[in-house]
């Protein structure tokens, strides 16, 4: 008997020995960078041809699946619970994919939170430009179209084709293109596209040069181009309201070795640049998108009355109270205190009767005091913080308000006095009148 | 025009003789209810000036004016011995309802002052 028992722990260890390691590479809130990618090319060359770019990735820790779109065993996720922490999708010419993938699929796979790198270029398909336009970034719809820019085309070692152009209008943002800033022009060769200008989810990355417009290569201009200039779009990122994040790219040759190792010239300037930006610019964007930067997290938010440490169920008119909350940045390994003067709680009902500014002590701990204002009511400590590049941080804690009780007035009230005379001067008055009255001849 | 205020000017000296021909002890009571009604003013327009704020007191203080001065009225019609409503009320009892009132509404107004 014992020696059954003993042999049936041995064989649970053992399987638990075994089963460890798979349990900690899977996902953890507590430390968001995805870990699980898969990688849906439509030609396996990809593997090598983009190998930098792939390696980098598995660098940093992430375990890629590269797999091709069309493989019937394709699945996100079964059961209710995805395999994959990430999608890339290099595989613009793909018509239907593999599996119970589609464009639906793909949507709610980003719906639940999780992220998203999309690839185009001149062949793209119908599906791949749907899922593109369900994140909120229309391609160009004029077949075979590609951009073009007869002003600022790349001069390369790979020829001087107007339609790879030497792009460098980045958004001016070190959170998204990392702290140290990209000084050498981008290779791009692809299709361009639309963000709506409306729309607050969705930003420009990278924009191709006012002189710029999405056309056929070699065939005349008879239409004005769908999407030109400035407003055109080469490479953007959708931050969606779950903090999800998108990258959406018109060039899958952005990626590539041969892009990353070229030399890039613009044509009009002098300047040669021995390696051009796109690998600083494509590893820097995905490390963005897939949350090593730019990912904050709150903790241990509190409000007491200055002097108590417990938190009131419920405050009063003119208490003084505080606020403070500790907010955190992930900057891939682990949390780092985040650093900011612009993070502001406001005391809301129907409209913010206290907007404080939260100071911080360098550690990730943001505070302010302040007192409440003479209404009462149900209020609510609100932090809206909405950054660019950022994750969105929506927090809201309810509290009521109440006025004074009428024993926490002071017993004589200054401002009554002249009441309090006249009260007392009608009685004196009276009885000076009675005496009189009474006492008359 | 100037027929006019020579009129008004008759009319304020005819007044005036005929008030002085009414007798001291109305003449005082009429001195009592002015005195109630300019204090109930003055704590009007300070109330104007300066807000409602302890309601309670304002009130309190306003209505026992007003209050006195109602029953200042009241004394003064049933005294009068020119009224023929009340010739048959001798006037020590008006004098004792005046002041029971009184010292009603003055209880009143201690409690509702705060």
């Amino acid at each position: 008997m014992a020696s059954s028992s003993s042999s049936w722990t041995q064989t649970l260890l053992v399987f638990f020995f075994f089963a460890l390691p798979m349990l900690c590479t899977s996902f953890n809130p507590d430390s968001p960078s995805d870990r699980r990618v898969l990688v849906l090319v439509d030609d396996l060359a990809i593997k090598s041809s983009h190998s930098t770019y792939l390696q980098s990735l598995t660098d940093r820790g992430y375990e890629l699946d590269v797999k091709l779109a069309t493989d019937p065993k394709l699945t996100l996720q079964s059961y209710g619970s995805y395999h994959y922490d990430a999608l890339i999708l290099f595989a613009p010419k793909v018509e239907s994919l593999g599996g119970n993938l589609d464009a639906a699929a793909i949507s709610d796979f980003v719906d639940s939170g999780h992220d998203l790198i999309l690839a185009a270029d001149e062949t793209t398909s119908d599906t791949i430009r749907e899922i593109a336009s369900d994140c909120g970034v229309d391609f160009d719809e004029f077949e075979k179209a590609v951009v073009i820019d007869h002003v600022k085309y790349a001069i390369t070692p790979l020829g001087d084709d107007h339609s790879l152009i030497a792009a460098d209008n980045l958004i001016d943002s070190t959170v998204i293109l990392g702290s140290q800033g990209i000084k050498e022009p981008i290779l791009y060769r692809g299709l361009g596209h639309i963000v709506n200008p409306t729309s607050e989810l969705g930003i420009k990355v990278l924009s191709a040069s006012p002189s710029a417009y999405s056309g056929r290569v070699g065939a005349e201009i008879t239409d004005l181009p769908n999407v030109s200039g400035a407003s055109m779009a080469l490479v953007s990122v959708v931050q969606a309201r779950n903090n999800a994040r998108i990258m959406i790219s018109g060039s899958l040759e952005l990626f590539s070795n041969q892009f990353f190792e070229s030399s890039v010239q613009q044509s009009g300037s002098d300047d040669k640049f021995e390696k051009s930006g796109n690998q600083q610019f494509a590893v820097e964007l995905t490390k963005w998108t897939l949350h090593e930067r730019g990912h904050l997290k709150t903790s241990n938010v509190h409000h007491h009355k200055i002097g108590e440490t417990n938190e009131p169920a419920m405050y009063r008119i003119a208490d003084n109270a505080r606020y403070s909350l500790g907010i955190q940045e992930w900057n891939g390994k682990d949390w780092q205190p985040y650093q900011a003067d612009d993070v502001q709680l406001q005391f809301y009902m129907m409209s913010p009767y206290v907007l404080k500014t939260l100071s911080h002590d360098g550690k990730g701990l943001y505070f302010t005091e302040f007192q409440v204002p003479d209404v009462y009511g149900v209020f609510q400590f609100k932090v809206e913080y909405n950054r660019l590049g950022y994750t969105t941080l929506n927090l809201a804690k309810q509290i009521p308000v109440r006025p004074f009780r009428h024993d926490e007035y002071e017993r004589f009230i200054p401002a009554a006095f002249p009441y309090y005379g006249a009260s007392f001067s009608t009685m004196i008055a009276f009885f000076v009148f009675g005496i009189v009255f009474l006492y008359h001849k | 025009m100037a027929s006019t205020a020579k009129d008004a000017r008759d009319l304020f000296s005819a007044m005036r003789n005929a008030y002085s021909k009414t007798p001291t002890r109305l003449k005082v009571i009429d001195v009592y209810i002015l005195y109630g009604l300019i204090t109930a003013f003055v704590q009007v327009v300070y109330m104007a000036m300066v807000g409602t704020f302890p309601f309670n007191a304002f009130l309190s203080g306003v209505l026992s004016c007003i209050g006195t001065s109602v029953l200042g009225v009241c004394l003064r019609m049933q005294v009068n011995p020119a009224n023929k409503e009340f010739k048959d009320l001798p006037p020590e009892r008006a004098f004792a309802d005046f002041v029971l009132c009184n010292l009603v509404l003055h209880l009143v107004i201690m409690n509702f002052l705060g």
